[in-house]
């Protein structure tokens, strides 16, 4: 299912665990000084509405995601971030992996990396891939908690008039 | 030209949506040659399927796999998706 688009960029969608090995052999090239890699990934506790939570530790137990996605368009959407990384930003490298279907504690759901010259530019355009992605990407996460019950996680609102590509 | 399929849009739902809609796509007919607007668009599915109507002010519009602004109009043929708010990552 990998889906490399050039020798410089990589983006994938994939239901198999994300290997942060594979990740860092891929941006670690001889052009680059910095290689910056976010990694996304399930956390027990999240914050919900006081009604839902557990009345010990205040904070209700996940204990899995579950990812769904309109996965041509989200595709089509993450070589977009990317491509405009690499205008944005002098990069050598740059990577979005997004894994869907049930994530379970401690694993990771997304993983966003950059190789370039030095640290400010790799850190800059990481933040760009990762925030870009969890506002436009059509991928959805629903919580699965530990007492049977589910949700899907309330995601982030559009901005206004957004509409592609003349907004990017 | 009698093709179904060429007066048809196709209409993708996903995530919490699908769930109240119950169904993760659907067919909407067109008369020949029309083409409405992703806003109206909404508002037929909404007619059919009223669980989706309190969600449809968060949704954006999605056709042939590129953000639209809800004046858009939309064409037999094209392939529309419902995307409420998104929460990948």
């Amino acid at each position: 299912m990998t889906l490399i688009s050039n020798d410089s960029a990589w983006i994938t969608i994939q239901e198999t665990p994300l290997s942060l090995e594979e990740v860092s052999e891929f941006l670690r090239v001889e052009e680059a000084g910095a290689v910056d890699i976010f990694l996304g990934t399930t956390r027990r506790w999240t914050e919900v509405e006081e009604k839902e939570t557990d009345r010990k530790t205040g904070r209700p137990e996940t204990v899995l995601l579950e990812y769904e996605c309109y996965k041509p368009m989200a595709l089509k959407e993450m070589h977009r971030f990317v491509n405009e990384a690499f205008s944005r930003w002098p990069v050598c490298r740059a990577c979005l992996l997004h894994r869907i279907g049930e994530v379970p504690l401690r694993e990771i759901s997304v993983i966003a990396g950059v190789a370039a010259p030095h640290r400010a530019d790799a850190f800059a355009a990481c933040r760009y891939l990762i925030d870009t992605l969890k506002t436009r990407a059509p991928i959805w996460k629903k919580e699965h908690f530990v007492d049977g019950d589910s949700r899907w996680v309330e995601g982030d609102s559009a901005p206004e008039h957004l509409s592609s590509p003349d907004t990017m | 030209m009698g093709d179904k399929k060429l007066q048809s849009v196709q209409v993708l739902l996903f995530s919490v949506i699908r769930e109240q809609a119950g169904i993760d796509s659907t067919t909407l007919q067109l008369d020949p040659g029309e083409a409405v607007s992703a806003g109206l668009l909404l508002e037929r599915l909404a007619a059919t399927y009223p669980a989706i109507r309190p969600m449809l002010p968060l949704v954006r519009i999605a056709v042939n796999r590129e953000y639209v602004p809800r004046e858009h109009m939309v064409q037999a043929g094209d392939e529309v998706a419902l995307i409420t708010p998104v929460s990948g990552g």
